[in-house]
């Protein structure tokens, strides 16, 4: 007795924080994560009105019970739901407007136009792992992807650029009563969104919203994952 | 009186664990170096297609879809077509396979890698093109990746990890490196949609099916008189390691690579004796290169983009080498120049696996600009870069006076100027890149740098 009780004790305490943990998690479906704004925009030098948003990369994978499955038709689906949702969001909110994506982004126009918002994109998936290791560093304005942004030859009246990713999963029905038996990671989208100076490459504002729940379907949750996202963002006058 | 029964098992079972483990590594030793006489026949005839291929199947081909429309498949007719060519020139006569359909392409990826997807779609990335040197090498790469194909390891391999639980593994091991460029485009993609393939392109597929694409590789490239042994050299063409990366992609895992190089060489055994004039053909550099030379300049941005500016520099020597007084020059310019305050090689302390792993953390927590800086602050980092900045003018200089001068030196002279401070030089030379370049993409970039320029320092 002098022996179990503590392992007991110990194991009741361990499965009592997890119960908690996920307790807290799915209750807030939701999660509002920290927003970091570039000082040019804190303090209001810089008014974001016009943004395009490049093709969101959002993956999610089925988890079964046999290990993860690609979801290929799904992932590009949700990604487009993303875009479609941040622009609803972001001019319903902040009345900044989204402009019409370059054609090379969606894969029409000529080579050269499709190779440069490519690369573009690639630059922002090198940035991204720095970014993520010190967030707040955006506000010391200390990311840029340099000035080649310009290469892109936007309209004139873009403000800034849209980046999204996001991974994310969801679970078959025998993951989703071991989850709830053994525990483990339950269903779950987490996005990355970087804004970008369209005249300076510099990184403007960047947030990671997380929803928890079904990420193909939980609609609601990822409109207001989205909002959260972007509350500290200046909403612009409209005259 | 139990403790006495227990006592005999554990020896038992100590003594049975001390003779598998002395007789195991030999027995597998035997079996990795055992020279093989036949491979089995090009087609896994027995092969029949289940729920959870198709599935499979399905998601492949959403990724060929992906690749065409995010900008990374190379649209380079002339190198789909070669590409092409000597695809067609290694499948076996008349082979028809259920839902394969053949495509050979080139992929805008600075990382070496090849990989095949289930459906017959073969890319080769431009970072591996560019390290190559002659077309037998090239068709030693399809040829391995179309029996992947032929024999169905994708779908084998599928089934295989999905009794291991090995997927969820790898994923977790890939997501150590994603989302960031450290693993390569072509990786990042195929992490978003299909995780299963990432066994084979980043680890490879089992050693028993690499094996076996390997020696039906050779067999392949004998029928399509191309040199056998060029599957050898081939091997050790990418065994060097310039950019002292961490994560090890399939065709550049020292270890694999040489325990590759050990059973190849005893395949081939006579079999590259037998040299016809179009296998020697076949081994010409000078051909491989003018066909590639475009494709390989394009690598060399690639390279630059991706911050792999050692690559940079090592790919644009080989174009120099090949066809000095021309476009070339300005590339090797780039290479430089960008290149600032890095060592050209790194050293063999640089090479050791805690450096690499130091490395890539330092990799993860700066950018390069702050890299480079901090290189600058040091009497080494200082004379690299005044070396590789005088290189760099240099050849900018010898890419203009050229017969075909290439207007983007002018933008690479100014750029140059501008790191240097040289205000005005580096104003005029962007001019004169926008008088020469008239439908430059880029000129509003480079107007708004002349603006800059042109007003007083404040």
């Amino acid at each position: 007795m002098t022996v179990t009780g503590p392992i007991v004790l110990s194991k009741f305490r361990k499965s009592s924080i997890t119960f908690i943990a996920v307790l807290i998690i799915t209750s807030a479906p939701a999660i509002a994560r920290a927003q970091f704004l570039h000082p040019k925009i804190s303090k209001k030098e810089t008014t974001i009105r016009n943004v395009i948003i490049l093709p969101a990369k959002v993956s999610v994978v089925r988890d079964s019970m046999k290990g993860p499955e690609g979801m290929a038709a799904e992932s590009e689906d949700l990604s487009g739901r993303v875009e479609k949702m941040l622009a609803e969001v972001l001019d319903k909110e902040k009345h900044v407007k989204t402009l019409n994506t370059p054609a090379a982004a969606t894969g029409e126009g000529d080579a050269q136009q499709k190779y440069s918002v490519a690369d573009f994109q690639t630059k922002f998936d090198d940035l991204l792992p720095r970014i993520m290791k010190k967030r707040s560093d955006v506000k010391k304005a200390r990311f840029t992807i340099g000035d080649e942004v310009l290469n892109l030859n936007l309209d004139k009246s873009v403000d800034a650029v849209v980046f999204i990713r996001g991974q994310g999963q969801k679970l078959t029905g025998g993951k989703t009563a071991f989850v709830f038996l053994v525990g483990g990671a339950p269903a779950y989208l987490r996005m990355q969104i970087g804004v970008i100076d369209a005249r300076t490459g510099e990184v403007l504002l960047y947030t990671d919203p997380m929803l928890v729940g079904d990420p193909t379907t939980a609609i609601d949750r990822l409109r207001k994952a989205l909002e959260k996202a972007f509350k500290k963002l200046p909403v612009v006058s409209v005259q | 009186m139990s403790n006495l029964k227990v006592r005999p098992l554990i020896v038992v079972a100590l003594c049975s664990c001390i003779a598998l483990t002395s007789v195991a590594p030999a027995a597998l030793a035997q079996k990795k170096t055992a020279p093989v006489e036949a491979t089995p026949p090009p087609v896994r005839e027995e092969f029949k297609f289940g729920k959870v291929d198709v599935e499979v199947l399905e998601q492949v081909n959403l990724l060929d879809r992906r690749f065409e429309r995010d900008g990374i498949v190379l649209e380079d007719e002339a190198t789909n077509a070669y590409l092409f060519r000597i695809g067609h020139a290694l499948i076996p006569a008349g082979l028809t396979l259920e839902n394969v359909s053949w495509k050979f392409r080139a992929l805008r990826d600075p990382q070496p890698n090849a990989f095949a997807l289930p459906n017959g779609s073969i890319y080769v990335t431009t970072g591996l093109l560019s390290l190559i040197d002659n077309e037998s090498q090239l068709a030693a790469i399809i040829a391995h990746e179309l029996t992947h194909v032929m024999r169905r390891h994708t779908y084998v391999q599928n089934r295989s990890n999905r009794k291991k639980f090995l997927t969820m593994n790898i994923m977790a091991a890939v997501g150590a490196y994603a989302p960031g460029g450290i693993v390569g485009v072509a990786i990042q993609a195929i992490t978003m949609i299909a995780p299963f393939i990432i066994v084979a392109t980043i680890f490879g597929y089992s050693r028993d099916l690499e094996r076996e694409a390997d020696l039906k590789g050779i067999d392949m490239m004998i029928s399509a008189e191309y040199s056998p042994e060029e599957m050898v050299n081939v091997m050790k063409v990418l065994d060097r390691d310039i950019e002292g990366e961490n994560i090890r992609l399939f065709y550049n895992d020292h270890p694999a690579l040489r325990e590759r190089i050990t059973y190849l060489s005893s395949y081939l055994g006579g079999r590259a004796d037998k040299v016809t004039p179009q296998m020697e053909l076949n081994r010409e550099k000078a051909a491989y290169f003018r066909t590639l030379e475009s494709l390989m300049r394009h690598d060399v941005q690639l390279q630059i983009n991706g911050g792999r500016f050692r690559s940079a520099l090592y790919i644009a020597q080989r174009l120099v080498d090949f066809h000095p007084d021309s476009e070339n020059l300005f590339w090797l310019a780039e290479a430089y120049r960008t290149l600032g305050p890095r060592a050209p090689q790194l050293t063999e302390k640089e090479l050791t696996n805690s450096a690499k792993k130091d490395a890539a953390k330092k990799h993860e927590k700066r950018t390069d600009e702050e890299m480079e800086r901090e290189l600058l602050a040091t009497a080494a980092g200082q004379e690299n870069w005044k070396a590789h900045q005088q290189k760099a003018e240099e050849l900018y200089q010898r890419a203009l006076s050229a017969d075909s001068p290439v207007a983007v030196a002018h933008r690479g002279l100014g750029m140059l100027y501008e790191k240097l401070d040289r205000r005005a030089d580096a104003a005029t030379e962007y001019e004169k890149y926008l008088e020469m370049a008239a439908t430059a993409t880029d000129r509003e970039r480079i107007q708004r740098h002349i603006e800059n320029l042109r007003r007083p320092p404040q």
